[in-house]
């Protein structure tokens, strides 16, 4: 049996005034998973060390904690797939505050939540006597994103949540398109206009960090997608996001690129002037380097092929 | 000091439920020791059971037969009846809050087979039913938004009954270690079950019977402790539930020579009959050496001949979980399994409305309540059948609110000695922390939970339960002198598990008291020294008490029989 | 054994990036790749397209794998975005065969075209690694740029998700790392390396766009970095075009892999285009 070095991530504001890095030597078994050795080390050689778990079976959420600096699910990540050098290092989740150890502090992932009215809201007018009808295919539309059991890895590995703590964050947004998507609610439109607005489903930077981490179908990321498909159809067009995505359908359908001198001010609104003021820097600068994408824009060749198939659009909509 | 009208102990589907009954008219607070998304109702997989008949000729009569018959006969069938009865309103209640139900063609909730039931009614949310119907009560709970206040990760230690009127708890905040009074007019517990005193099981790490050990310790009976399911398709090692699902859509088990083993012990129901004669098959195949593996210590579900779609559209999160935790492919090769602890049928024993009772002739505690797997109304008797327990936590949650919303305004606030009832917990705590430690923490756990899965099992003799009440003893004494290294107040998971592991130690005794003392098998309790049911003498709750010095007394209480005699249960 | 690829360019490299262009083709014509600028492909829709219309998005991109494949080419991607994009496209397609047919069946209608499924399609970075060969490269650098320390940012769609990723370990890769040694310069490990630049909200959030970039600089910087080094012309962008709003005493040089590979095998910095830059080139930089 291999020996590895658990790298633990330790701290207790109560009584420290900064956060240590504690080694502890650990015989790996083989088939063991993240909790199971951490248990074995805290039963074996220290108690204290501190950290969530609760069902052991990977659909609870308790135990989410970052390995060599990414977000895992402990109870179902195999330990020996996170020896790097002989080491695993453990860390508590990131984007919350440290409370003890691998303990964080969750309130700003459930407020998150709340914001979003992550309930359904079905018309209410005609209670239906028996269950409401749905198809088979309307449920596989909501089945993947209600796989999701709230564990935070998404939250803790945001690029976007890192630089803005009111962004909605991926959990939030997964669970706004579980209702969006499901045909038994009522506020569809509304619900869409609401994710539209600022720190909402246009502020994700796409990065991937969510859909990477986590350990479920959720797959946040492609949930965000979703929902800037949905709203992009039901015409919730009034925000950068949606006009950025216009620019694109706009320049490419026509001359099969993007036209990078039109993009800008039609994301920001063409009579927006504080936007359009607030363009002009950059634009400046890269004028006075020559870097400014050339005034007459081209077409690529055989552009009609594409245009042809972007004549198609309302065909192919989800 | 906290108050409110209700207090509830335990968020998932009862404690959840009930607070929903109430939000609006009476102040109540929810309490959990974990958050309650992450209660262990979420872990139930693979259905909740309504006679609905949305794919078969299903009737309540059918429903209620199969759940007495299941119970093995000690069920109360006046509750029963009201299970059973309620069934179709509740799931209709929890499709209309927003859950997400897999559907039948026709577009209406769809229901499979499901072990023990002789019709198909279980219905199912893929392979995580019971995590759809926690998530539609917690989304509710969040639409309830201001009016319903959560206590988060705060842990009940002390509940508070004096001359038989409950007036609230006692509870540490685990954040700050800071020990509160919560004042209530009436008190529900829906703490849930107490499997974590065995090594193999499919319950939470949370599950440590706080609930009922708090109950005990201020007075209340605890009622037919000894019968703990076994569930059959535990992941080998981990005891991680593969649902009964599983078998539901045509899975076989498989023992060491590959054969379907289930035709020697339940012929016309095969791997459909009910768990505690299955956990037993597999038991008895692996005891007479035709287990599977290297060291023949489990048999296999093999799913091969299901295909790769339908594993993958029905039971998916059982393909997960086998090549997860232990590697398997369950499209190529048989998945490794085991019996596994994996329900508590025994608990707090309550009348039908959820009110707790006090002694062996139902009399009540005014102001206690119970529901869901942490009490025993009895619908399950000796044996649960699978899917009856989400529906328990339904129906008995709402009916829990609906009788606290009728009693309660009648509850006067009796006067609670604050000072005496914090001094009590901390007297317990302080001792745990500063007694002269010499003992391991682990090992006396390790030592417990081994001696329940080997001594008080599947299989049980006087012997060995004789042997396993002597080594709880020697461990409760070893608990005296355990280790507590962290004396912290912050998120202090050491004392908090030392304060788990006395309630494991306490409870443990009351499964082995009413194992030893019950001289028969019925459901899930089977000795191979009383292989048979004794109707005669043994047709009737078991109930413990705890007496002054600590230890405990046994006394009974009979069956309510309504509709159907004891019969000889065959499948 | 000579290495011929139909290039890619993506739209900004014909734009506001006209420097990695110039910069890609040099590099290969010196070091003997042909490249073929496919200049019927279309924009890959930079996973905004598909936001808006997910099967346009891939008859679009269907489109520029049969063109590829019609010319009997790989393709060379010089845009993460664009390889993040095309990979993603092409794994979906490979993984549900029934919508494959879809796709194809109106790509034929309405161009003619057929995407078979035989392409590959590779970054520069990884055609360098892979294809080329860093000890060829080794050879070829005449001018070692050992007094540059540079750190490398991978950019999102290089590393995640991780099926669509050609690194070994995307969660700690070395590719970049790799080259920048094989070129003399040393590389610097600094915590940002594997974070986003945050080009893709720029339009929508400026201010938690820009943080991201400052904050992928200031790491780099803190680490003692000369410059950071893109392999996508977006992060490009976002980090030297938009670098004095973001805070000028930063100074940081941002530059193509291909500019980096390009010093070393001595060509200028004029030819490389690098005065097209809005942040100069300062400091070790300068001296080559």
């Amino acid at each position: 049996m291999d020996s590895v070095t658990f790298r633990i991530f330790r701290f207790d504001p109560e009584t420290e005034d900064s956060p240590r890095y504690q080694d502890y030597e650990y015989e790996l078994e083989p088939g063991v998973t993240l909790l199971n050795s951490l248990n074995t080390i805290r039963s074996k050689q220290d108690a204290t060390i501190a950290y969530r778990m609760s069902c052991g079976s990977a659909i609870c959420g308790s135990c989410a904690m970052r390995a060599n600096g990414h977000a895992v699910l402990a109870c179902k990540t195999q330990t020996s797939e996170l020896v790097k050098d002989g080491v695993i290092q453990i860390d508590p989740l990131g984007n919350m505050k440290v409370i003890h150890d691998l303990v964080v502090d969750l309130e700003p992932f459930w407020g998150s939540l709340r914001k979003v009215k992550p309930y359904l809201q079905p018309d209410t007018t005609n209670n239906p006597e028996l269950e409401r009808e749905q198809t088979q295919e309307q449920f596989l539309l909501i089945d993947d994103v209600t796989t999701c059991i709230l564990c935070g890895a998404c939250f803790s590995d945001c690029n976007a949540l890192e630089v803005d703590e009111n962004f909605l964050g991926p959990a939030t947004l997964a669970k706004a398109h579980r209702f969006i998507y499901d045909s038994r609610d009522s506020k569809t439109e509304e619900r869409l206009e609401d994710i539209s607005e600022l720190h909402g489903v246009w502020d994700c930077t796409h990065c991937a960090e969510c859909s990477t981490r986590c350990p479920t179908e959720t797959k946040p990321l492609a949930r965000i997608e979703e929902i800037r498909e949905a709203a992009m159809k039901a015409g919730v067009h009034g925000n950068n996001g949606a006009r950025h995505v216009l620019g694109f359908r706009e320049t490419v359908g026509k001359s099969g690129r993007l036209n990078e001198n039109y993009l800008p001010p039609r994301s920001v609104g063409f009579f927006n002037i504080p936007g359009l003021l607030g363009l002009l820097p950059v634009g400046i600068r890269m004028l006075m380097r020559g870097k400014n994408p050339p005034l007459i824009h081209h077409s690529i060749d055989k552009v009609d092929e594409v245009k042809k198939i972007f004549s198609r659009f309302e065909e192919y909509r989800k | 000091m906290y108050s409110h009208d209700v207090l509830i102990i335990g968020s998932g589907l009862a404690g959840l439920r009930a607070a929903l009954e109430l939000v609006g008219h009476l102040d109540v607070g929810v309490m959990t020791k974990v958050y309650p998304s992450r209660s262990h109702s979420g872990a139930a997989q693979g259905g909740v059971a309504a006679s609905l008949g949305n794919v078969d000729g299903d009737s309540l009569e059918a429903h209620i037969y199969d759940t007495v018959k299941g119970a093995d006969y000690i069920g109360d069938q006046d509750s029963i009846e009201i299970l059973c009865a309620d069934a179709p309103r509740t799931i209709v209640e929890m499709e209309h809050f927003g859950c997400a139900f897999s559907r039948t063609d026709e577009n209406k909730i769809a229901q499979r087979a499901f072990g023990g039931h002789s019709f198909k009614r279980a219905c199912y949310s893929a392979d995580r039913t019971g995590h759809a119907l926690l998530h539609t009560l917690f989304e509710q709970s969040m639409k309830r938004g201001g009016e319903l206040q959560v206590y988060s990760e705060w842990y009940m230690l002390r509940l508070i009954i004096n001359d038989g009127v409950c007036k609230g708890v006692v509870a540490m905040n685990t954040k700050t270690g800071k020990l509160e009074v919560f004042h209530a007019r009436a008190v529900l517990f829906g703490t849930g079950g107490y499997g974590r005193a065995f090594a193999i099981t499919s319950n939470a790490y949370a599950n440590t019977g706080d609930g009922i050990v708090a109950a005990y310790r201020a007075g209340v009976p605890l009622q037919d402790m000894e019968f703990v399911q076994f569930h059959p398709t535990g992941l080998y090692q981990h005891g991680i539930l593969l649902s009964e699902a599983a078998r539901g859509e045509g899975g076989y088990l498989l023992n060491g020579e590959e054969e379907r083993f289930m035709k020697r012990y339940a012929p016309s129901k095969m791997e459909l009959g009910p768990r505690d004669i299955v956990s037993r098959s597999e038991q008895t195949e692996i005891n007479e050496g035709r287990g599977a593996g290297p060291n023949k210590d489990y048999v296999y579900l093999d799913l091969r001949h299901l295909g790769k779609e339908k594993i993958m559209e029905r039971l998916p999160q059982i393909y997960h979980l086998a090549k997860d935790f232990i590697g398997v492919d369950a499209i190529k090769d048989p998945v490794p399994i085991q019996p596994t602890a994996h329900y508590s049928m025994g608990g707090i024993p309550t009348d039908n409305d959820c009110q707790v009772i006090s002694n062996e002739t139902g009399d009540h505690v005014t102001g206690f309540f119970a529901a869901g797997e942490c009490s025993c109304v009895s619908v399950h008797g000796a044996n649960r059948l699978g899917t009856n327990s989400l529906l328990e936590a339904l129906v008995f949650g709402r009916r829990a609110g609906k009788k606290l919303f009728e009693v309660t305004p009648e509850i006067g606030w009796s006067k609670v000695n604050e000072k005496e009832e914090l001094s009590a917990v901390r007297l317990e705590i302080d001792r745990i922390l500063h007694t002269k430690a010499t003992e391991n923490l682990g090992e006396i756990r390790t030592e417990l939970q081994n001696t329940m899965t080997n001594q008080v099992g599947v299989y049980r003799t006087g012997e060995d339960m004789e042997a396993a009440n002597e080594k709880i003893k020697e461990l409760q004494d070893r608990f005296t002198r355990v280790k507590v290294e962290n004396k912290g107040k912050n998120f202090n998971t050491n004392l908090i598990e030392a304060l788990e592991l006395s309630h494991m130690l306490e409870y443990s005794e009351l499964i082995v008291a009413g194992g030893l003392a019950r001289e028969e098998s019925r459901g899930a309790h089977f000795r191979n020294d009383f292989p048979k049911r004794d109707d005669d003498k043994w047709m009737k709750h078991t109930l413990a008490f705890r007496k002054e010095d600590g230890g405990y007394e046994l006394k009974y209480r009979p069956v309510r029989v309504t509709r159907y005699q004891p019969e000889e249960r065959k499948y | 054994m000579s290495l011929k690829y139909a290039l890619f360019t993506g739209c900004v490299a014909k734009g506001a990036g006209r420097e990695l262009l110039t910069s890609t083709n040099i590099v290969c014509d010196k070091l003997g790749i042909e490249l073929v600028e496919m200049t019927d492909a279309a924009c890959c829709g930079a996973g905004v397209v598909s936001e808006d219309n997910a099967m346009i998005a891939d008859i679009v991109n269907a489109r520029t794998f049969a063109l590829a494949e019609e010319a009997g080419l790989d393709i060379m991607n010089i845009c993460i975005t664009c390889q993040g994009v095309h990979r993603k496209c092409q794994v979906k397609l490979a993984r549900d065969p029934k919508y494959m047919a879809r796709v194809n069946e109106a790509l034929r209608e309405t161009t003619g075209h057929e995407y078979k499924g035989t392409v590959k399609i590779k970054h520069f970075g990884n055609i360098m690694l892979n294809d080329y060969g860093l000890d060829k490269l080794k050879e070829a650098v005449v001018k070692p740029l050992d007094t540059i320390k540079a750190g490398a940012f991978y950019g999102c769609y290089a590393m995640r998700p991780h099926e669509y990723s050609d690194l070994a370990e995307p969660d700690d890769p070395d590719e970049m790392e790799r080259i920048i040694e094989a070129v003399g310069a040393t590389p610097v490990d600094y915590s940002a390396r594997l974070k986003c630049c945050g080009f893709p909200i720029i339009m929508m959030n400026k201010k938690n766009s820009l943080t991201l970039s400052g904050n992928a600089i200031s790491s780099a910087k803190d680490a003692g970095s000369d410059c950071v080094i893109t392999q996508c012309p977006l992060c490009h962008l976002n980090m030297d075009a938009y670098q004095p709003e973001i805070d000028s005493s930063l100074n940081m040089p941002i530059i193509h892999i291909q500019q980096l590979i390009g010093l070393a095998l001595g060509i200028s910095q004029d030819e490389l285009k690098m005065n097209t830059h809005i942040i100069r080139p300062t400091g070790a930089i300068a001296a080559v």
